[in-house]
């Protein structure tokens, strides 16, 4: 054997070492793997975690990659292998003859001539296992079992998971053409030409939509994404007729340039189109007919406000027209109406909808245009959305009373319903200013009537004075 | 027995062979014992000297004797006793009375040999324990003002008792240290005693033959000391000595350099008694128990719960074995 020759069988020890050295430390790795991979499974039995098998999959990777990187790092050396090779009962002969390789002396070259002859004749000795450890191998394989299984089982929290993956998805669609009309908005908002009442509602409308990101943000169930589509669309619509008046109010000015008068009306009819376009929240809803009617209401609305908005005189006659057909319950004539402001018959296909949302077209269509998009309003159903509210809804139990500070009937479940600002009950809408304010008015009497505790007045003033 | 080779002085397998026929020599004249042998061997061939502990009787002036014969060397023996005086170890000058007149002239002790038995060394005073201290370190006598060169290969092999301790005088850390091996020499078993009896009652008498020289043990030791050694072998043999000085409620005062020196030469010599050319990790594990015993002092605790020196030599063995 020449030193080549000897040097080679070290190398060979070596790499079969490090194999061993990478397998053992994959085992360890999965295994570690695997038990992150069984947790995240266990999680998605009580949690919502859709990506639950691509995070598993990433555990392994990981744990693959960690093995991979720690046997780099912790590779054997020759002297490593030679150790391990004299360990077969050659009594460090190896690892001597081997680190005086370029030793000339007599000894030295006699050591490493014995080292030589011992592993030629003994070489079979050498027996380095690759394969890991049975037992660690095998409740490796025992984690895979029960990671796979958990993986499989089905759960409701899973199906759960899935929905709400969907949710979250279409909420992100509608984050995503939120900020593109945001950047359209922006634009308009750059132009000279705007009057401080334009830009202040342009900031309006902008604010009002970063208010409907914020909540597509928090939608974590399907009747907060259809609330928001429902507000979206409200908001587009109300944005649409305002951009409308704007572009006409544009182009009307001598001021102005045709350029923006265009973009306006550009903006305005985009946002039509957005607030015509059905929602995604819709097709997820569990209440399809719910759904159903609130949308197909709100399009009526929105095309009677744009008849409105485009004709001046005929906003009247719509408006009455609107609510004669649908106060009679016909659906046939809420669609003809529909197509008298619009001249489009998308929406008279709700039949008993629509009738009970005609008596508020026909209100609204005798004021303006933004009245006709509150008409849309109606549609019952039942159902909850924890969404920040723009107005305030009184049961009719304390409405019809016109005492707000009064008790809220006989204690009977209020009758409420859906609209474009949420979850609504049954009766009036009073501005949130009004209710405080009615608030505000009724504890100033109070103190002036001496009915709360000395010393209290202040409390109250200062609470109130708070919401200014 | 054939003569030795001059021209192979340097050959280390030549000369392997010629230390196994000295052991095997010394096997003929020594029933049992193997152990104690062997170590004696170790520190003969390291240059080594050796205490040997054990019971009167068991065969230590004759261990010596016989490798004095087998090794061809001069042996003397001291028996060490109370009123003994370094002068009667070392030497003396006298006056001379010739044809030029009166002039001083230096009587050599028995010192002056190849082999020294200095039996039953504790029952000397310390001063004349210390007469050996120059003698077993530096291989040199002083008397006056003048030194003298011990011959060379010079070994001395003390004996003590270990339980007849009144009137004697322990000896000091620092003479032990000069010790390479403290080998402590037991009882014979029974197959060995009747092998004793058997050799020395009856009428054959063994004839131990000379198989080595003085010339040829010093040649040993240079190629002894060329004996290479791997890094992972020299650092199990340090951390050894080192861990005699780590926190152990046994230990009281760790081994000293000159132990780690001592491991080293005693491993070396193991792997060439062996006939080979390298030092293993149990080459170092056997010669750690002759080296470090006499080294170490333990504990108060130790003492206390009967844990010996080997005890706590094992217990660091296993402790600084090499993972592989």
């Amino acid at each position: 054997m020449d030193q080549k020759e000897f040097t080679d069988m070290i190398r060979a020890s070596r790499r079969k070492l490090n194999l061993a050295g990478f397998l053992k430390m994959l085992v360890f790795a999965l295994s570690v793997g695997a038990g992150a991979g069984i947790l995240l499974q266990a999680l998605a039995f009580v949690m919502p975690l859709y990506y639950v098998n691509v995070y598993t999959g990433i555990a392994l990777l990981l744990a693959v990659l960690t093995a991979l990187v720690a046997s780099l790092i912790r590779q054997n050396t020759m002297e490593d292998a030679a150790l391990v090779m004299d360990s077969f009962g050659f009594q460090e002969r190896i690892i001597t003859a081997y680190e005086h390789l370029e030793d000339e002396g007599a000894l030295p070259s006699l050591q490493r001539k014995d080292a030589m002859e011992q592993l030629k004749r003994h070489k079979d000795r050498i027996r380095i296992s690759v394969w890991p450890n049975r037992k660690k191998t095998a409740l490796l394989a025992a984690l895979f079992t029960l990671m796979i299984g958990l993986a499989l089982a089905p759960s409701r929290m899973k199906d759960w998971a899935g929905e709400l993956h969907e949710i979250q998805q279409a909420a992100g669609e509608k984050e995503k053409e939120i900020a593109e009309v945001l950047e359209g908005l922006e634009k308009l908002a750059e132009q000279e030409e705007l009057t401080p009442e334009q830009l202040a509602a342009l900031q309006e409308m902008m604010e009002s939509l970063q208010a409907s990101m914020a909540e597509y943000g928090q939608v974590s169930s399907a009747e907060a994404l259809q609330a928001a589509g429902e507000k979206l669309q409200f908001k587009y619509e109300n944005m649409s007729s305002r951009m409308f008046d704007m572009a006409q109010s544009i182009g009307n000015g001598a001021a102005f340039s045709p350029m923006s008068a265009q973009s306006m009306q550009a903006m305005a009819e985009r946002l039509q189109e957005m607030s015509g376009n059905p929602s995604t929240a819709n097709s997820l809803a569990s209440n399809q007919g719910q759904s159903g009617s609130g949308q197909n209401n709100q399009n009526g609305s929105g095309q009677n406000n744009q008849g409105g908005q485009n004709n001046g005189q005929s906003n009247q006659g719509d408006g009455q027209g609107n609510g004669q057909g649908d106060g009679q319950g016909n659906g046939q004539n809420g669609q003809g109406n529909a197509q008298d402001g619009q001249g489009s018959g998308e929406n008279g296909q709700n039949g008993q909808g629509s009738g009970q949302d005609g008596q508020g077209d026909g209100q609204s269509g005798q004021g303006s245009g933004q009245n006709g998009q509150g008409d849309a309003e109606s549609g019952r159903g039942t159902g909850s959305a924890n969404i920040s509210r723009d107005y305030v809804s009184i049961p009719n139990a304390i409405a019809e009373n016109g005492n707000l500070t009064g008790n809220a009937g006989n204690h009977n479940d209020s009758e409420y319903f859906r609209d474009q600002n949420g979850l609504s009950w049954e009766g009036i809408h009073m501005s949130h200013e009004a209710v405080i304010g009615s608030y505000e008015q009724n504890a100033y009497e109070g103190i002036a009537s001496g009915r709360y505790p000395s010393g209290m007045e202040n409390v109250i003033k200062e609470y109130f004075s708070s919401f200014h | 027995m054939s003569e030795l080779d001059r021209n192979k002085l340097q050959d280390p397998a030549y000369m392997a062979k010629r230390i196994a026929d000295c052991e095997r020599e010394i096997r003929k004249g020594i029933i049992g014992q193997e152990e104690i042998i062997r170590q004696v061997m170790l520190a003969m061939l390291t240059g080594g000297n050796v205490l040997l502990e054990g019971m009167p009787g068991l065969g230590k002036t004759r261990l010596v004797s016989t490798i004095a014969k087998v090794f061809d060397l001069s042996f003397k023996r001291i028996q060490f006793t109370p009123d003994l005086m370094p002068s009667d170890v070392t030497g003396t000058n006298i006056i001379v009375k010739n044809e030029q007149g009166s002039s001083f002239s230096f009587e050599r002790g028995p010192i002056f040999a190849n082999l020294i038995l200095a039996d039953e060394i504790n029952r000397a005073t310390p001063k004349t324990q210390s007469a050996l201290l120059e003698a077993m370190q530096e291989h040199t006598v002083t008397v006056g003002n003048e030194s003298h060169k011990l011959e060379e290969p010079f070994f001395v092999l003390a004996t003590q008792n270990p339980i007849e301790n009144e009137g004697t005088y322990p000896l000091p850390e620092a003479q032990l240290d000069r010790f390479m091996f403290k080998i402590l020499v037991r009882f014979p078993s029974k197959e060995e005693l009747k092998g004793i009896v058997t050799l020395t009652e009856g009428s054959g008498a063994v004839v131990i033959e000379k198989q080595m020289d003085g010339e040829g043990l010093l040649a040993v030791k240079e190629l002894v000391n060329q004996i290479p050694i791997a890094d992972a072998v020299m650092d199990y043999l340090l951390d050894i000595v080192m861990e005699t000085h780590a926190s152990n409620p046994l230990i009281r005062e760790g081994a000293s350099p000159r132990a780690a020196q001592a491991l080293i030469r005693a491993a070396r010599a193991k792997a060439f008694l062996e006939g080979r050319f390298n030092v293993s990790f149990q080459d170092v594990e056997e010669a750690a128990y002759p080296v470090l015993r006499h080294r170490i002092l333990p504990s108060f605790d130790a003492i206390s719960q009967s844990v010996s020196e080997d005890d706590i030599i094992r217990g660091i063995l296993t402790a600084k074995k090499p993972k592989i």
